[in-house]
């Protein structure tokens, strides 16, 4: 794959502090490579991979939310044509799947919980996987999974957290349906609101939503010919091949996962999905299989971001600064574990917001429940907490008169602040700058096109974790060779989710080594072949990823120069890559062809393994406030503008503008991609988006009922990069995946209340919600 | 998608042979923008889908102050169409809410009117303008008022064996006319709709006044009550209001799981006192 950089004009793109100024490629607004192929229908995405001998397969799942399974009869179905394999949990070599919480959860304990690949006695929610079939076509293996006779008997289900943590509640799992608990205590939170001059409560709700990706889950397993178990999927993580190895009990170095370029993930690619469904049947049959979810079926079962409910009670003095927080969170995992606990951990540390507070209390916990189960999305916990926290701070700033630009200013986090965890804050925090320049973007107030309709104006800060915990001691790693031509080799384990994670990969290698963009190759995301990198998600890749490439290509530029210093008689100090070549502070200059050859004689490498490892700690406890979680974290600031229908509670976002300090941008195209995406997907979050279980049955499982935005639902979002090079990342970059996500629904929510007067606590913001709170019904 | 005879009839008797044939076996295939999606869904596993695009039943005439429409005329020539907008407006402003520009080039004017769906545009506007719809089967042809088409939650007095091949409705191009509609999301089904016509007489008066709800009931439905306060009279904005509330007060609207009853009669209310508003000042425009 080559790329060819397209240099557009650099707007918009912020005043650099203290970056370095002489890049050549970082910076760029260059055209991916994966974006031509994408719009050129190159790609192969997961489904689109096909082998000779290929079955389909296709997973029963459970009708109820809660029942004993009493019987299975697939007689009748396995003699039905074309099927080639019918399993059910007593089919797969090792059926359970544990997740390990690194860390104590408080109360609850340090947790393994476990997944079943196939449902064994019973079914915790609706759909959950029951049996698979594999037949000649995928019209044969649906026909017979429906042929498959499930004998149930409906067991008393429990569908709301609060519920299920009541004495007596119905146990979705043996152990209690407390999943895990976190606290945190951070100073004197009594004697803060003592202190306080205006106290306000707040109770929030936040709701389901899917990942809603333009591909669902799909991939093709096969045996190789050396026996390998190969499965070509969409996936976050590739180091999956561990869970699947686990489940058909064979040793790791057996099973191989490509990945393959993906129509996103969002987190809900980061979970096993078809993979191990995949290995089964490839396993059982000695088949190529394919497996493709339907959109039904991915709306209906598979894992959604977790609703919660907030509680906040926020104390502040007259000046406006916040002494006290004191938060409860308690949100739904729904009928297994998954990453809930994770999530939940997000979502205690980030609680209190990017702001200064000198007493803060969280009490979170996480209840197993008969609904659909959740895990990551995009924000991962993160994003709840930010409709909480900045609903209180416009709510505060309100009562006291103050512009919610003030209110951050007086608020906001700065380097050495210590986050009511106990850790300690050490790169630079743009927030206040953020806050000014969203709200001054938003320009001239629009005027009321009638007189029903209201314009109201409101902004929300946030601040996301990029890179792992520290206690998980993440790494990645990445390659770097020259071809003897002088082009470029970078092979990564890196799984590109859409968001340009391959293409920026290639910038860095080319920045410092010297070659034009399109003399690099990259491969990604295959277990075997390339060095792994971990997962793509926790806005982690470029943070990690980036600077294993940084790493290897720095290396292996010393190392050339050395030779090169060598051949051409002068000292390492008087060389240096530039446009395929040596050259020497002298004017001379040897084609970089030429060098690869002598290094050859030489003995010299022409590549290098780089390992990038993240700061690393041990677990802290939360609750003592003992110190670092996350490696770093990145800030932002949203605005928005929006026109309200006072008769019919309409609400239309007018203008968006989002502002988020990346630390660098590596290439703006993508950071403003990754911007403007999140922040549309942070809309639908804001006014639509809502998966309605009744009773755990999915009432949503087409986009007919499922509602994302379209482009007419929508504004051009307005993305402004501030780039203060503080991040931990190559050249000064902070991850942008997630983070753009965070802000809408509470800008609007708080655009909302300066229009109207009216507050809403409860997502998503329905024109139905905003009538109610009018009086209009 | 369950297996079935793909049929592609040439002619209307070929048509309505195989209609007569097969009864409820069939589903006759339109621009099938709700038969697909049914199709897909298994929702309806008909043996044998009748493709009807081959036949000559695309397109408008005006016959003596009447427009009469083939069943097969596209949404996006209701909504572009210079002679339809000329002579009923109504029609073009309500097809440019319909779905979106993928919906409106295939989707037909016969489909949305025998699919039914209580909160499509296309059955409110219908009745709105009194058309009149032509049924042919192998035994006959008839005419049936839309007032006595829908008769429940997607259901029509349409037999298995019929096919709508004609709808005609008046001309109303002295008419005071406004579609307004609220939806979960630009392009969706509305929550409610509302299409209002208004003419007025010399002395300032409503002479005819119409009114109908999409969404506000389990069929579409002409709202007699409203008309009633506004004809005869002048079309003040108390008036008006007062149309509106009675508009509100006739609605029968359902609860489902997106949407209150209440906050359905509460935009049939306003949508009403809208519609009307506008369909008044255009009605004073052209008088």
């Amino acid at each position: 794959m080559r790329s060819k950089p397209t240099r557009a004009s650099s707007t918009d793109v912020a005043d650099a502090v203290g970056l370095e100024r002489d890049l050549r490629l970082v910076g760029q607004r260059v055209i991916r490579h994966d974006a031509r192929d994408k719009v050129t229908a190159a790609t192969a995405f997961a489904a689109d991979w096909a082998m000779p001998g290929m079955l389909h397969g296709v997973v029963l799942r459970s009708l109820y939310p809660s029942a004993r399974i009493k019987n299975i009869d697939a007689t009748r179905a396995a003699s039905m044509p074309g099927v080639a394999a019918i399993m059910t949990a007593k089919d797969v070599p090792r059926n359970t799947l544990w997740t390990d919480v690194p860390g104590q959860t408080t109360a609850v304990g340090s947790l393994r919980a476990k997944l079943h690949v196939l449902a064994e006695d019973r079914v915790r929610h609706q759909g959950e996987p029951v049996a698979l079939v594999a037949a000649e076509t995928e019209e044969q293996a649906r026909e017979a999974a429906e042929a498959i006779a499930v004998e149930y008997e409906l067991l008393p289900g429990v569908f709301d957290p609060a519920q299920a943590l009541e004495p007596g509640a119905p146990r979705v799992h043996e152990e209690g349906n407390l999943l895990a608990h976190w606290r945190v205590c951070h100073g004197d939170v009594a004697a803060a609101f003592a202190r306080a001059a205006v106290v306000i409560e707040g109770d929030y709700r936040t709701q389901f939503v899917d990942a809603a990706y333009l591909e669902p889950e799909s991939g093709v397993a096969w045996i190789d010919s050396d026996g390998v178990i190969t499965i070509r999927v969409s996936t976050q993580v590739i180091e999956h091949f561990r869970d699947v190895a686990e489940v058909l009990n064979v040793p790791q170095n057996r099973v191989r996962i490509i990945g393959t370029y993906l129509g996103g993930g969002f987190g809900g690619k980061e979970d096993v999905t078809v993979e191990v469904y995949l290995g089964l049947l490839a396993w059982k049959t000695g088949r190529p299989v394919k497996m493709v979810w339907s959109r039904q079926e991915s709306l209906l079962a598979r894992a959604k971001r977790h609703p919660f409910r907030l509680r906040y009670r926020t104390g502040a003095l007259r000046t406006g600064q916040i002494v006290a927080q004191e938060i409860e969170l308690l949100a739904d995992a729904g009928g297994y574990a998954y990453l809930s606990a994770l999530v939940l951990l997000y979502a205690t540390v980030t609680a209190a917001g990017p702001y200064r507070v000198p007493a803060v209390s969280v009490d979170a916990r996480v209840a197993y429940t008969n609904n659909v189960p959740t895990s990551a999305m995009r924000g991962f916990g993160a994003m709840q907490v930010v409709f909480g926290y900045e609903s209180q701070m416009e709510r505060v700033a309100r009562a006291l008169g103050l512009s919610p630009v003030e209110m951050r200013k007086i608020n906001a986090l700065s380097r050495g602040d210590t986050l009511p965890v106990g850790q300690v804050v050490d790169t630079h925090v743009a927030l206040p700058e953020l806050a000014e320049r969203a709200w001054a973007a938003l320009g001239e107030l629009t005027p009321p096109r009638a007189p029903h309709v209201k314009i109201g104006r409101g902004l929300a800060c946030n601040f996301q974790p990029y890179g792992r915990i520290v206690w998980l001691h993440d790494w990645s790693s990445a390659w770097v060779g020259f071809e003897m031509d002088g082009s470029l080799v970078v092979r990564s384990g890196v799984p590109d989710v859409g968001g340009g994670q391959a293409s920026s990969l290639c910038q860095i290698a080319a920045e410092v080594l010297g070659v034009p963009l399109e003399q690099v190759s990259v491969y990604i995301a295959d277990s075997a072949l390339t060095p792994l990198a971990g997962t793509t998600t926790a806005s982690r890749q470029l943070y990690m990823s980036g600077n294993a490439v940084l790493k290897a290509s720095r290396e292996l530029c010393e190392q050339l120069l050395k030779a090169a210093a060598a051949v051409l008689g002068v000292d390492r100090d008087a060389v240096g890559l530039a446009d395929s070549a040596v050259r020497t502070a002298d004017g001379r200059s040897l084609p970089l062809p030429e060098l690869l050859h002598a290094c050859s004689r030489m003995g010299v490498p022409r590549s290098h393994l780089g390992v990038y490892h993240a700061p690393a700690g041990e677990p802290v406890d939360l609750e003592k406030g003992a110190g670092k979680v996350f490696p770093d974290y990145t800030y932002g600031a949203h605005a928005a503008e929006v026109e309200v229908d006072t008769e019919t509670g309409v609400v239309k976002v007018l203008k968006l503008v989002a502002v988020h300090d990346v630390g660098r941008a590596i290439n703006p195209l993508s950071v403003e991609g990754q911007i403007q995406g999140g922040a549309v997907q942070g809309l639908g979050y804001a006014l639509m988006e809502d998966v309605v279980v009744e009773k755990g049955i999915n009432m949503t499982t087409s986009f007919a009922s499922y509602l994302i935005p379209s482009a007419v639902d929508v504004p051009d979002v307005r993305a402004i990069v501030v780039e203060s090079g503080e991040g931990l990342g190559p050249f000064g970059a902070r991850g942008i995946g997630e983070p753009p996500i965070g802000p809408p629904a509470a800008a609007v929510a708080n655009a909302i209340e300066d229009a109207t007067g009216a507050r809403l606590s409860v997502l998503p913001l329905t024109s139905e919600r905003l009538a109610r709170a009018l009086g209009l019904m | 998608m369950h297996p079935f005879e793909y049929l592609a009839p040439e002619s209307l008797d070929e048509t309505l042979a195989i209609l007569a044939r097969y009864g409820d076996e069939a589903k006759v295939l339109a621009g099938g923008q709700s038969l697909l999606p049914i199709l897909n869904y298994r929702l309806a596993q008909p043996a044998h889908v009748v493709d009807i695009n081959g036949l000559p039943l695309e397109g408008m005439r005006l016959e003596n102050g009447r427009l009469r429409f083939g069943a097969l005329t596209r949404h996006a020539t209701l909504e572009e169409s210079a002679d339809i907008r000329h002579h009923c407006p109504l029609l073009s402003e309500a097809a440019r809410l319909i779905g979106n520009v993928r919906v409106r080039s295939l989707g037909t004017l016969g489909g949305s009117l025998v699919h039914a769906d209580p909160a499509a545009e296309l059955p409110m506007v219908m009745l709105a303008l009194d058309a009149r719809f032509t049924l042919a089967s192998t035994r006959g042809v008839r005419t049936v008022p839309a007032r006595s088409f829908f008769t429940g939650y997607l259901s029509t007095t349409i037999e298995a064996d019929e096919l709508l091949t004609e709808i005609d409705v008046s001309a109303t191009p002295a008419m005071g006319y406004a579609v307004e509609e609220i939806s979960r999301r630009a392009g969706d089904f509305a929550i409610v709709a509302v299409a209002a016509l208004v003419r007025i007489d010399r002395r300032g008066r409503v002479d005819d006044a119409r009114l109908a709800f999409a969404g506000a009931a389990p069929t579409p439905v002409r709202v007699s009550q409203a008309e009633e306060v506004l004809s005869g009279h002048e079309p003040t904005v108390e008036r008006v209001a007062q149309a509106a509330a009675a508009a509100r007060a006739a609605a029968q609207p359902e609860s489902d799981t997106f949407v209150s009853a209440a906050y359905r009669r509460l935009l049939s209310g306003v949508l009403a006192r809208r519609a009307l508003a506008r369909a008044v000042s255009r009605a004073l425009e052209a008088a």
